[in-house]
């Protein structure tokens, strides 16, 4: 068996898995703090995407200088979604909610399909011509080196966000008791704003930083919710720093099935993992179990 | 049943019957037979998400087993179609058995996810065995008709729908379908009645399985070749679920009503907007979710129900 | 012997003694009431008679059978019925169709199910609201239908979590006069309530006294009362040193 085979899997599973990291947290805030069942998330990862490479091909810089243009604009875009479409259902059912965010999820990748067509797109920049070598065996190829300390800094502040700011301490307070926070003076709407925006910019970087990466198409989000749904379980519901772990073992995880059984069951594995998961610890791998 | 409404469902269903009389155009027959199709999915998810109220985006897999089993079981089995068909159905029914036996166990959007999830291993796994499945590039399927095709397929759709009608009024007016209804609204509380809430979804289930694998069928008949992408998508749930939910969740009517608008403008913006056709679903979803959350009928029979007499419930 | 049995039963949560070996019996036919402020236990003990939690320790048995691993659903079979604290009406449903529910324990018959609801509907003088959809109803009335829907099972013992909480105190009156005849029809029942008023003293046959999960006096009302632990659970150690 090569173990310098299973050794670059590994790695190329860690730089995968942090832009996962990434996007799941981002759920993990929408979903395991706020507790809004997003079924659109990887279609703002895809808009994401697409929006980055049409900056890119207007005026060629880069994506990992425009990711935070992008960031902005998903921002901006949640906030929006939010306020339109989430908050006049505010309170309804589970049920309907994943119903209505699929409907968004449904609307994006088609206007995206209208637009620019179901055709794959791919970016050629410099940066992934360069690899690094890590001794005479491994290497990796520089854009996601490059992703990765990105994904790295940006998991960092979205954790402080979460856990030191004023409006990431009122959205937990949020998810622990959603009847008193009000009363604290907490304004609950403008909280699962912020924090539905904050969690769809996270989605919509991510997208920045796969672009270079990645192939580019309408569809490319799907894949991408399910996944984010899986970090969000195994991480432990309510847990970012879970989720990202959860990131890093997916990517990993997915890697290394690639290596031994081919690329087609990496998603496979990630279901089954899923699904395992749901069956035998619904609170999560790292999460704490509650009555 | 009353009696007036017997009659007008028999009529219906002559009606419905004696149209290629009139209609002979194959691509009319064509969009019919989906209509009738997605009006029998959209019956058999409501006992599921509309009755009992599981919110199952999953359907395709027991869809695509029912294709898959009649490709299967007569392609490599040499099994007669017809025979292949009920083998298709009792494959898809194991798997219910399955699905609903470990996503029961979630409550909330964990179940949804859960139907997604394995329904998306389903079809991963028809795109990576291509010995057993053909893989992506898909497996013949045997003709269930011969001759006049198109106008068997649209009797054979109009049978199965006015199959599924049937099986929905009856189970809706029984102490089954009282059950479904009491697990959908509060799950605690019909445990506290002596409701078995597990087998009572897996019961339903089951018979929703049993009729979307004949729809699969049916659907991968008319085209006599199936790829995973076709029948195993996440498309195809999202359409049979939305099909139902635009009609009108837990409602009799309500999915064949669905069915009629939503595969019309289908039809109608594929003609205009040839890619991209499908936008008219996500749109239509978030309409029915914001403004019509009891789908079209629903929303009527409310309409009807504040301008009476208060007077019998509906 | 005695219908329901709860032997040295505890139950912890995390760190929570929620229930700690609380021992006594219930007859058949009788009324008996568990008073104790909210986090008493009062619910947990419910919970674990309806099999919807577990004991740690101890046992329970109902009609001679040991039910402490039963299953909420199987609870209700064997006949226990219980209502909740914060009331869970099938929204959805008229008020009828919710009855009926717990009427088709007895019967496959939608129309024999009417019926039975029917009767029970009466009994409880809530036949004007039968086609109203229970989302709708006052609180009153959703109390009186989670009664209503208990009874329809036909249960040996009823369980009345907080079943006055939140009525004013004439409906609350009219709604234990109503308790009042369960007995007669073959039900014994066992309420919930936050302390002793004037309800629990009129029809109550027992008292039990629930304190942070520990059992701490049993017997009848007028004793219970004057029972010094109580007073002093409920007032403190300086009432109870006046003798009040």
């Amino acid at each position: 068996m090569d173990v310098y085979a299973a050794l670059q899997a590994v790695i190329n599973g860690l730089l995968t898995g942090a832009l996962y990291a990434l996007i799941g947290m981002g759920l993990a805030l929408i979903f395991g703090v706020m507790r809004i069942v997003n079924f659109a998330h990887g279609a703002f990862m895809m808009l994401g995407m697409y929006v980055t490479y049409v900056l890119f091909t207007r005026t060629g810089i880069s994506p990992y200088a425009l990711f935070i243009v992008t960031g902005t604009i998903l921002f901006a875009f949640g906030y929006v979604v939010y306020f339109a479409l989430m908050r006049p259902i505010h309170g309804q059912s589970d049920f309907m909610q994943i119903l209505l965010t699929l409907g968004v999820g449904l609307i994006c990748t088609d206007a995206v399909q209208l637009i620019f067509g179901a055709d794959y797109h791919q970016i050629n920049i410099p940066l992934q011509d360069t690899n690094f070598r890590i001794g005479p065996n491994i290497s990796v190829n520089a854009p996601w080196v490059v992703s990765f300390g990105i994904a790295c800094v940006l998991a960092l502040a979205l954790y402080l966000f979460v856990m030191r700011t004023m409006t990431g301490r009122a959205a937990r307070a949020i998810a622990q008791n959603r009847y008193a926070a009000p009363l604290m003076g907490i304004n609950v709407f403008r909280v699962q704003a912020i924090s539905f925006a904050v969690g769809s910019a996270a989605a919509g970087i991510a997208g920045a930083l796969l672009l270079p990466v990645f192939y580019l198409y309408p569809g490319v989000g799907d894949q991408f919710t399910l996944k984010a749904f899986v970090m969000v379980v195994l991480g432990g519901m309510e847990s970012i720093v879970g989720a990202a772990l959860a990131g890093l073992v997916l990517g990993v995880v997915e890697n290394l099935t690639s290596l031994y059984w081919g690329n087609e069951w990496a998603l496979a594995v990630d279901f089954a993992i899923f699904v395992l998961v749901l069956s035998l610890k619904p609170s999560g791998i790292f999460g704490r179990q509650t009555v | 049943m009353r009696r007036a409404h017997w009659l007008a469902a028999v009529a219906a269903v002559v009606l419905s019957l004696l149209v290629p009389l009139v209609v002979q155009t194959d691509y009319k027959l064509q969009v019919l037979f989906r209509i009738y199709l997605f009006a029998s999915l959209g019956l058999a998810w409501n006992l599921v998400g509309g009755y009992a109220g599981q919110l199952s985006l999953g359907h395709a897999a027991y869809f695509g087993a029912g294709a898959y089993g009649l490709a299967l079981f007569s392609g490599t089995l040499g099994m007669s179609p017809w025979l292949a068909v009920l083998a298709g159905v009792a494959g898809a029914m194991a798997c219910a058995l399955l699905i609903g036996g470990v996503s029961f166990r979630l409550r909330g959007p964990y179940f949804a996810l859960s139907t997604i999830a394995f329904a998306e291993i389903l079809r991963l796994t028809a795109k990576n065995l291509p010995g057993l499945t053909g893989g992506d590039v898909g497996v013949p399927v045997p003709a269930l008709f011969h001759g006049n095709i198109n106008r068997s397929f649209y009797w054979a759709a109009v049978a199965l729908a006015a199959l599924s009608f049937a099986l929905t009024v009856v189970i809706s007016r029984a102490k089954f379908g009282y059950y479904l209804m009491a697990i959908r609204e509060d799950e605690d509380t019909a445990l506290s009645v002596g409701i078995g809430a597990a087998r009572n979804k897996l019961a339903a289930l089951l018979i929703s399985a049993a009729l979307t694998a004949l729809a699969g069928a049916l659907y991968a008949s008319i085209f006599l070749f199936i790829v995973p992408d076709q029948v195993l998508a996440l498309d195809v749930s999202n359409e049979i679920a939305i099909v139902a939910m635009l009609g009108g969740a837990g409602t009799v009517l309500g999915p064949i009503v669905g069915s009629v608008v939503l595969e019309t403008a289908s039809e109608i913006f594929k003609n205009t907007f040839k890619e991209a056709h499908q936008l008219i679903f996500g749109v239509l979803l978030v309409f029915v979710v914001l403004f019509l959350p009891g789908g079209i009928v629903g929303t009527i029979a409310g309409l009807l129900r504040r301008s009476d007499i208060p007077g019998e419930g509906a | 012997m005695a219908l329901l049995e709860i032997d040295r039963v505890s139950k912890r949560f995390g760190g929570l003694q929620a229930v700690s070996d609380v021992r006594f019996s219930i007859d058949e036919r009788t009324i008996t009431f568990i008073v104790g402020p909210n986090g008493a236990g009062k619910t947990t003990l419910f919970n674990l008679i309806t099999g919807a939690v577990h004991p740690d320790e101890g046992h329970i048995r109902f009609d001679g059978a040991d039910i402490t691993h039963i299953s909420p659903n199987r609870a209700a079979h064997i006949g226990i019925g219980r209502t909740f604290q914060i009331v869970k009406p099938l929204g959805g449903l008229t008020v009828l169709e919710n009855v009926m529910l717990g009427a088709f324990m007895h019967t496959s018959s939608p129309s024999k199910a009417a019926d039975a609801a029917r009767e029970i509907l009466n009994y409880l003088q809530m036949e004007k609201a039968m086609h109203v959809t229970a989302r709708g109803l006052p609180l009153a009335m959703l109390k009186r239908l989670e009664i209503a829907r208990a009874l329809a099972i036909k249960p040996k013992l009823i369980l009345l979590d907080e079943v006055v909480a939140g009525l004013p105190t004439a409906e609350a009156l009219r709604l234990a006069e109503l308790l009042q005849k369960l007995p007669a029809r073959g039900v014994a029942a066992v309420g919930g309530v936050e302390h002793v008023m004037r309800v629990v003293m009129s029809i109550a046959d027992r008292v039990m006294v629930l304190d942070h999960g520990a059992q701490i006096a049993i017997g009848k009302p007028e004793e219970v009362v004057r029972m010094p632990v109580v007073i002093e659970a409920y007032l403190g150690t300086k009432y109870k040193e006046l003798g009040l």
